[in-house]
């Protein structure tokens, strides 16, 4: 983020803290005007997790229809996400998680397993780390503060390194280690890309296949600021993987693999791309279907790829115990 | 912004003002003809309710000047006229721009990338349009002292002032930096233009489809940005440079950020909640006509967009 120099964790902490507060008050203020306040969102937040949310005293709290999705839910859903790509981005930079005030809320708050600080060899790469790492706080602090007492807590995330870890389990199955192989994204600079790599086009995705779902026209724009900063990112890490891709083949080659495993994972739609084109002497940093349009993935696929399981199941991968709200289950592919 | 930011835009706010002043007296002149006419049929259209087609027109034009900068840079060529007629609106001609010879054969490829991209978007809003899309509008993207993109890096303080005796210029197809300097004056305009219009589209397919072109949008944006921030310092002060001219040009709000410094790069142009940026229809307009007064023509697009959405906004 521009407007934050990084000067050390407590400062951006301390500043994240006063933005989040007046996050709040600028969309508390925009959302009256539309939907009636923030206690409609509080109201209608998720309920299907045998958790019971805060009352709030909504004039005419509108009931929901079983099986229907309101705009609390999708905003969860991605602040779910959002938990998921701040602690990653956090302990690769600054070594640590998100502070302890940033995870509570509805469901069952969990713990961070893995994740270290990496050691940058190129300077550039520390730079876009530690950009996209303020963003990614930036909008977990948004998000709460947009759901206010509807918010879900963070649940348990694993971003480990090690042989029993997410990232491991996820490059296995993309064959860019072999069956037995480990793959560690805070190795060295490479690894960090390939591991913000799996997540970042799922985030566009994921956006882009909410947008429809929204019905309050503040958040609609809200997260289509949150798709382009996501767009914005995922450009970024595969540019750096193309170009960098020159001299090191592999990479180019590993982000294809992961590519091919996102799609084998939510589907027989092809709705990913590697940063090569068919021709080989060609890029392809945008993901695109024929229309130059991005794709969009359904909350059902996108839980494919974070729980690393085309079956539907509710956890499982870089979420063991699952997201928390009421959109948590994922696909049957 | 930075104080590095701030720093420089002290530095060029002489200069801003000065070639303001000027681009206000050639705005003037230049609408003064088409201001009257311009004005009366604008009122009845602002008083009536913008529909999703006139948003995807509005966006359609963008994706017209985008197309033919890139289609130019890359294959020599404007679009293919096929694709630029439309029984709405007068038709005109994209002119002045003409093929890069890339050294970084990696920047040959994003700018093939992309121009493939920006072509793909110009058909698709036209298929979705159907019998309701506008035809191209007369669109500048040439090198001419007194063309748009020369008025743009001026403003910008890339170049100095033009006189007979020893005209200035910008060229956006002299080499790769120029190019990505030309691609940067667009791309994040994009960005911010679909997501400003993004709650005005009523249908939900269509507004799915403009978040996708959203998206890629602010993948280019990622990557003309990427590009310029690793070419180094004076890249970086260039691109920022133009930044602050597209945010002079938008009126009072800051929405547009540079690349940042070497220790704390700013490839996304976000706010303090990491979200990217609104323009307003009005708000783009003052910059692709590169004006910040209200009219309805200049710039890029010498004789406007075509469609209902058309004038700039009155900047203070």
């Amino acid at each position: 983020m521009h407007t934050t120099p990084i000067l050390s964790e407590v400062l951006e902490r301390s500043a994240l803290r006063r933005e989040e507060r007046r996050g709040f008050l600028r969309m508390a203020g925009g959302a009256a005007a539309a939907v009636g306040g923030m206690s409609l969102l509080a109201a209608c937040g998720n309920d299907n997790n045998g958790t019971t949310p805060t009352p709030t005293p909504a004039p005419t709290p509108t009931p929901t229809p079983t099986g229907a999705i309101n705009d609390g839910d999708v905003l969860n859903f991605a602040l779910n996400l959002e938990y998921l790509e701040a602690q990653f981005y956090s302990f690769a930079v600054f070594g640590t998680g998100l502070a302890s005030t940033m995870l509570d809320g509805v469901g069952t708050q969990g713990s961070v397993t893995g994740g270290r600080k990496v050691t940058f060899t190129d300077p550039v790469v520390a730079a876009y780390a530690r950009e996209i790492a303020g963003d990614e706080i930036a909008h977990v602090a948004f998000l709460r503060a947009a759901l206010g007492n509807a918010k879900v807590a963070m649940p348990a995330i694993n971003i480990d390194g090690g042989a029993t870890g997410a990232f491991t389990v996820a490059a296995r199955a993309a064959k860019v280690v072999g069956a037995t192989g480990t793959f560690d994204p805070y190795a060295s600079d490479e690894n960090f890309l390939l591991g913000a790599f799996i997540f970042e086009d799922v985030g566009v995705t994921a956006y882009k296949g909410a947008s429809p779902l929204l019905t309050n026209k503040t958040y609609l724009e809200a997260a289509a600021g949150i798709l382009a900063a996501e767009a914005y990112h995922a450009g970024l890490v595969r540019t750096v993987l193309y170009a960098k891709g020159m001299t090191t083949p592999a990479l180019r080659t590993n982000a294809g693999l992961i590519s091919d495993a996102r799609d084998s994972l939510d589907g027989s739609t092809d709705d990913d791309q590697g940063i090569t084109s068919t021709d080989t002497t060609q890029s392809n940093i945008v993901p695109t279907d024929n229309d130059g349009i991005a794709y969009s993935r359904s909350t059902g696929a996108v839980l494919n790829i974070v729980y690393l399981n085309n079956a539907s199941v509710s956890m499982g991968g870089f979420f063991p115990a699952g997201v928390n709200g009421a959109i948590r289950t994922s696909a049957a592919n | 912004m930075t104080d590095t930011d701030l720093l420089i835009e002290t530095m060029d706010n002489r200069v801003r003002r000065r070639n303001d002043r000027r681009d206000m007296f050639k705005m003037v002149l230049g609408a003064a003809a088409v201001g009257a006419g311009a004005f009366a049929f604008a009122s009845p259209a602002a008083a009536q309710t913008v529909t999703d087609a006139d948003v995807l027109n509005f966006a359609l034009n963008l994706e017209y000047l985008e197309a033919n900068f890139y289609s130019y840079a890359v294959f020599g060529t404007p679009i293919d006229l096929a694709l630029t007629t439309g029984s709405v609106g007068t038709f005109g001609t994209a002119t002045g721009g003409r093929k890069v010879t890339f050294t970084d054969p990696v920047v040959a490829q994003y700018a093939k990338e992309i121009a493939n991209d920006e072509i793909a978007h110009v058909k698709f809003l036209r298929a979705a349009l159907a019998s309701a899309a506008v035809a191209q509008p007369r669109i500048d993207v040439g090198i001419d002292p007194n063309g748009a993109f020369s008025s743009a890096a001026r403003a910008a303080g890339l170049i100095g002032a033009t006189t007979a005796a020893s005209p200035t210029f910008f060229d956006p197809y002299a080499n790769d930096i120029n190019f990505l300097l030309g691609a940067f004056i667009f791309e994040d305009v994009g960005v911010t233009a679909y997501k400003g219009a993004s709650p005005l589209i009523a249908n939900k397919a269509y507004l799915e489809a403009a978040a996708g072109i959203l998206a890629v949008e602010a993948y280019h944006a990622s990557i003309v940005r990427t590009v310029l921030y690793a070419k180094g310092v004076d890249t970086r002060a260039a691109a920022t440079k133009i930044s602050d001219a597209r945010d002079s040009l938008d009126g009072g709000t800051d929405l547009d950020q540079g690349l940042g410094d070497a220790t704390t790069s700013n490839i996304v142009p976000l706010d303090s909640n990491g979200l990217a940026y609104s323009r307003t229809t009005g708000q783009v307009l003052n910059i692709v006509y590169l004006t910040k007064a209200a009219v309805s023509a200049g710039g890029f697009f010498p004789n406007g967009l075509n469609g209902s959405i058309k004038t700039s906004t009155q900047q203070a």
